[in-house]
Formats: C-alpha cells, sequence, structure tokens
C-alpha cells in the first residue's frame, strides 16, 4: 500500500503542478490567454460536460446495467483500499521478545542451508514475512527432482527447520513447505 | 550531540563485550549510525527515546539467539540512559571453531 500511495501522491502533485503553473500564466495573463478560457485549454471542458450529463441521469435514475456495475466496482475499490489503509503496516523486522528483533534476512539466512542439506532438495527459495505478533511466517520452497517423493521432503524439511529453529530460538510461528519439481538443468544444483 | 555519541560509545562497547556478538550491524537499506562532529559510531542509533544497537551473532551461538539478544539488551540498557533499548539481530557470521 506504501508504493501505491506514494504513486497516487506523485501523480496528484505533479497535476497539481501543472494547474498551478497554468493558472499562474492565465491569471497574469501571459499571452494571449484568459482565466475564463482554462479550463477549455486544459481539456476539462467537455469533461465537465460529460460528468454534468453522466450525474443528470443517475439523478433521474435513468442509468443501464453497465454503469451500476461500474459505479459498484468502484465503490468496492475504494471501500478495499481504504480498509488497507487503515491496517497498520506490516513491520520491517521479526519480532523476537520485548525490544528484541531479528531482520528477515537473518532468518533467510538460518533456514535456506538446512533446507539445502536435505539430499533430495536441488535448490531452495526462502521467504520471511514479518508478523505484528512474535515470531515470523516462513515459506519455504524446495525444488526437487521429477519423480521423487514430494511429501516426504516436505515433511523432512518441515522437521529438520522446525527442530533447528527451536534450538537457535528463531521464532517461526508459521512454516510452510512446499516441494516443487524442477527440471535439474535450470537449479542450483544438478547432483547431490 | 556529544552525548549521543557517548551514548553510542558505551552501547556499542557494551554489545560487543557479550558473547555471541560477532560484530555490529551497519543497516541493509539505511546505515545504522549515530553521526557526530567529524565522527560516527555505527551499529547503534540513538535518538531522542530510544536506543538501537544492531548486531551479528556468531554462528552457532553460545545460547539461543533471543535469549542473547536479551542478554544484549540489558547489557546495553544499562548505559542508554534511561531510554528505550532494541536490539536488532542484523546476520549471522559463521565462525570457525579454533579447536578445530
Amino acid at each position: 500500500m506504501r508504493i501505491f500511495n506514494r504513486i497516487v501522491v506523485i501523480l496528484l502533485l505533479a497535476g497539481l503542478v501543472y494547474l498551478g503553473i497554468a493558472t499562474v500564466v492565465y491569471i497574469f495573463e501571459m499571452g494571449p490567454y484568459e482565466l475564463e478560457d482554462l479550463s477549455n485549454a486544459l481539456g476539462f471542458g467537455g469533461l465537465y460536460e460529460g460528468l454534468n450529463g453522466y450525474v443528470g441521469n443517475i439523478e433521474s435514475g435513468n442509468i443501464d446495467a453497465l454503469d451500476v456495475i461500474v459505479l459498484s466496482a468502484i465503490t468496492l475499490l475504494g471501500l478495499v483500499l481504504f480498509i488497507l489503509e487503515l491496517k497498520p503496516p506490516t513491520p520491517r523486522r521479526v519480532r523476537m521478545q520485548r525490544g528484541t528483533y531479528i531482520t528477515r534476512r537473518a532468518v533467510e539466512r538460518e533456514v535456506s542451508p538446512l533446507v539445502e542439506q536435505e539430499p533430495e532438495v536441488l535448490q531452495s527459495n526462502v521467504k520471511v514475512k514479518a508478523q505484528r505478533r512474535p515470531g515470523a511466517k516462513v515459506q519455504v520452497g524446495a525444488s526437487i527432482r521429477p519423480g521423487e517423493d514430494a511429501r516426504s521432503v516436505q515433511s523432512e524439511v518441515q522437521s529438520r527447520v522446525q527442530q533447528q529453529m527451536a534450538e537457535t530460538g528463531v521464532p517461526v510461528s508459521d512454516l510452510r513447505v512446499r516441494a516443487n519439481e524442477s527440471d535439474p538443468r535450470q537449479t542450483k544444483t544438478r547432483v547431490k | 550531540m556529544d552525548n549521543y555519541l557517548q551514548l553510542a560509545r558505551a552501547a556499542a562497547e557494551a554489545a560487543l563485550a557479550t558473547e555471541g556478538v560477532y560484530s555490529l550491524g551497519t543497516g541493509r537499506y539505511v546505515e545504522a549510525a549515530t553521526y557526530g562532529p567529524g565522527e560516527k559510531v555505527t551499529g547503534v542509533v540513538v535518538g531522542p527515546d530510544e536506543v538501537r544497537v544492531h548486531i551479528v551473532v556468531s554462528y552457532p551461538p553460545p545460547e539461543p539467539i533471543p535469549a542473547l539478544a536479551e542478554r544484549v539488551r540489558e547489557r546495553a540498557a544499562l548505559r542508554s540512559g534511561g531510554r528505550a533499548m532494541t536490539v536488532v539481530v542484523e546476520d549471522l557470521e559463521v565462525v570457525r571453531d579454533e579447536n578445530l
């Protein structure tokens, strides 16, 4: 949401700057301009008329099904964005105890070698997310050869990571392991 | 500002003196440091209300990482001048066993 907000704010500010410059140019009549022509010069004339007609149609109840769908979608989008905006941001670091944190990268560096210790795993892909509560959400993708027993690899990796994390004390509140069959020619390790 | 630097130095010393701390972290996207005239202390960020210490832990750690971080926090908090103390484990550094 932060990136989305930033893009929206940048576009809004760029629009305001453009509008401000245009207004100054028109106010001081730099050139053959009149302030009343500004809306037409910016291309708002047609927009105003179209908007007037559209709102008039809505007020008189003269709208078709497509308009209802579009307006509902806009309302829904607004509601979703509003709720996302109200949600507190996800923390950047994984909380361990009160006042102590570990970075996501450190957790990744801890988990990744453990996964790759498994003989069947050719490559690992570890994603760590911090949560508002203590503990990290860890998603492990393990690449295995086609034909390997994915379930047994998953359970092996799961128990190995859980055990090691318990030993080092790195709190993992949610661990998900997925074994994907991959072409060994495209993985980091071909043979173990 | 001098006070900030003194606090940062004291917190850095306390953290580095803790067994299991390999070094102080430097931050990833933004440098974690306290700046003063002609000097900076890397690894400790002193603010008006908070002192944040970034550490790199030796691997394997001598004790569970949360306990180690808590110990660093307790030690550094004694020199934080009443500010809230936060410890961030930034990375792990594999240390060779000297007995091998």
